[in-house]
């Protein structure tokens, strides 16, 4: 499996430690893979603002992280450009990405950096952020989507990647309302035992994704919220402490011009780090 | 290799049968395809063309009928001043169910000089008020009998509360584009055939009516055409099964808020009726549910767009300021909606929706609220 690690413009990382950070989220997937990953190092301001001995930090702070051998990349000039270049030619697994802080105010004409590589980037992306730490407990948030990939990387390739027995929620959020008065409306307040009970699409969903992720060896425990999409996977995931979020991106070109971005809003709120998988 | 198959048999079994002619003998049925014009309902372009003549009539009456109502209306209602317009509006709207002719009425009042071009502006206002009422008091019914509170009021709720927040700026900003006039340039200057074919068809009827009632009653009949006119024009709108259609997956994805926004807009500007587009979401979803992110720019599309109607009767009363009148609402009500869309949208719902919560949580603010928004416009009129 192929993962590329990207560290967005090392010319404004002052602090070492802000590298190991990533590069030790990074070492849970790679360790479990027998290909090398390629770390791609981003000077945005050109050859002048080169720190010096780069290659010597960057080496060492891979040792600091376990991960003892990988392909390295120096690239020059537009970091998102280049991070999608090469996710995008190299046929990777995974891309790595860390976000970085965007002023508000430059937030309302173009979407953060970490934003725009997670939504063209051909592969799976994770955008590191906020509390890092080992992988123990997963937030897989499933739409229900019929051309969702998420189960599939989850069975095929999340698996593999992280060996160890981490516990699963798959949360699936109700945000419907009753159109009409007269709607029968039970469904609408249900929890998750609830509705897989009463064979509800929403229950169905979790029942799939509970038996597909339990024969791969995973901890799983279903949840239904009721409210706003992003409202609610930001609520569960504060509030169950998740290591890792995961949300599933599949929009197709009319979906995109149509369809509200809740990835972005997740990927720009949440304060933890978050899979997006496509 | 199956559909291959299939075509042989279905040769050989015509030949069979051409050889061997009995009673059974059927000539081979190819699927007749229908011509596009026999999807056309006639009836219900019928249905359409009377609420059409219902609706012209109606105006004309209520236009002749208004001016012996000044007196009802400034003496035995006191309808003096701009919050008693507004009051009397809400509460006109809440009488007959609806808001529509509610607004046409006020109209007529402004033709007639009963009330001037704020009172008419108010009026209109209250009317959607007291129309946006309507899909909570169905909620409510139900609760009274035994349904879930939440489920049964959520959506009208939702309806009252984004049609509250909408109207109330829309309602300042544009009264002050009445106050300066800054609009007054925008009047209609067509209708010149319309007109001549109303003079040599409606306005006959109309006196012939008028010679028979006194002016009042006159006015009322007018009322009562216009409430038939609208209830014939909702037979005339299609009633699609959509629940095992590829629409009703639909309902389980989250658009963009102005997606929303203009199909409710686009929606409403054919049905004429928030609540009646409204309805037509229940059947998108084989459960009736419909996202929460999407119902509220929905509304808030809808509540512009049902002005048609008004704009119409504006256009039927012959009067360019109250062309003026009902282009300021929909314009001012557009801006409002649009700059909370761009601007304070997520902030906007969290509010609607916390509102609809805490109204919807237990009876004892769910009465308070109903008390309130059925005091209020009284309260207005007496002021």
């Amino acid at each position: 499996m192929r993962i590329l690690i990207a560290i967005q413009d090392l010319s404004t990382i002052e602090n070492v430690p802000q590298i190991e950070n990533i590069l030790q989220f990074a070492a849970q997937f790679t360790r479990g893979t027998d290909e090398h990953p390629t770390i791609q190092v981003n000077i945005e301001s050109g050859v002048d603002c080169l720190p010096p001995h780069v290659d010597t930090m960057l080496a060492e702070a891979c040792i600091r992280a376990s991960i003892t051998a990988f392909r390295p990349q120096m690239r020059f000039g537009d970091p998102v450009k280049n991070i999608l270049l090469e996710a995008n030619s190299g046929n990777y697994d995974l891309l790595i990405v860390r976000d970085r802080p965007n002023h508000r105010l430059a937030r309302l004409f173009r979407a953060k950096s970490a934003v725009r590589i997670a939504k063209r980037a051909n592969c799976p992306v994770i955008v590191v952020k906020g509390n890092i730490g080992p992988i123990q407990h997963i937030l897989m948030c499933d739409s229900g989507s019929p051309d969702s990939p998420m189960l599939g990387y989850f069975i095929t390739r999340v698996v593999d990647m992280l060996p160890g027995k981490q516990d699963t929620t798959i949360l699936h959020v109700m945000s419907q309302i009753s159109a009409g008065p007269g709607v029968q409306g039970e469904q609408l307040r249900a929890d998750a035992e609830e509705l897989i009970e009463i064979h509800t699409p929403e229950g169905e969903i979790l029942e799939r994704d509970i038996h597909s992720l339990e024969k791969s060896g995973l901890h799983t425990f279903p949840k239904v919220r009721h409210g706003l999409v992003v409202d609610e996977i930001l609520a569960e995931s504060r509030s169950g402490n998740y290591d890792l979020i995961t949300i599933g991106e599949h929009h197709n070109q009319w979906q995109h011009f149509l369809l509200d971005d809740l990835s972005r809003q997740i990927i720009e709120q949440a304060d933890r780090p978050v899979l997006i998988v496509k | 290799m199956q559909e291959s198959h299939d075509v042989n048999q279905i040769i050989h079994t015509t030949i069979q049968a051409q050889h061997l002619p009995t009673t059974l003998e059927m000539p081979e049925i190819k699927p007749i395809q229908a011509a596009w014009w026999e999807s056309i309902r006639v009836d219900k372009i019928g249905l359409f063309i009377l609420s059409l003549f219902l609706f012209t009539l109606a105006i004309t009456l209520m236009k002749d009928g208004a001016r012996s109502l000044n007196h009802l209306l400034q003496n035995t209602f006191a309808i003096s001043n701009t919050a008693n317009c507004f009051g009397f509006g809400w509460f006109f709207a809440y009488l007959i169910m609806s808001g529509s002719p509610v607004a046409a009425a006020s109209l007529t009042f402004f033709d007639a000089g009963v009330i001037d071009k704020m009172g008419a502006f108010a009026m209109i206002t209250g009317s959607r008020f007291g129309a946006s009422f309507i899909v909570l008091f169905i909620g409510f019914l139900y609760v009274l009998r035994g349904r879930d509170r939440s489920t049964s009021l959520s959506m009208g709720l939702i309806s009252l509360m984004v049609t509250f927040s909408t109207y109330l700026p829309g309602f300042i900003l544009g009264g002050i584009f009445l106050q300066f006039g800054w609009l007054d340039i925008l009047q209609p200057r067509f209708g010149g055939m319309l007109y001549s074919f109303i003079d040599l068809t409606i306005v006959p009827l109309a006196g012939l009516i008028a010679t028979f009632l006194p002016n009042w009653m006159v006015f009322c009949v007018g009322l009562g055409l216009i409430l038939l006119s609208f209830s014939l024009f909702d037979k005339c709108l299609p009633r699609a099964a959509l629940k095992e259609s590829q629409l009703g997956r639909m309902s389980r994805l989250v658009f963009r808020p102005s997606v929303m926004f203009l199909l409710g807009a686009l929606v409403t500007m054919v049905s004429m009726s928030v609540s009646l587009s409204l309805s037509i979401l229940v059947p998108f979803s084989a459960r009736g549910f419909v996202r929460r992110e999407n119902v509220i720019p929905y509304i808030m599309g809808a509540n512009i767009t049902t002005f048609i109607d008004t704009l119409l009767a504006a256009v039927l009363v012959r009067n360019s300021s109250a062309f003026t009148i009902i282009f300021v609402g929909i314009f001012s009500i557009a801006i409002i909606s649009i700059l909370i869309l761009i601007s304070t949208y997520s902030r906007y719902r969290s509010f609607i929706l916390d509102s609809v919560n805490w109204i919807s949580t237990n009876n004892r603010n769910l009465v308070i609220f109903m008390v309130i928004i059925f005091v209020l416009p009284l309260i207005l009129v007496l002021i």
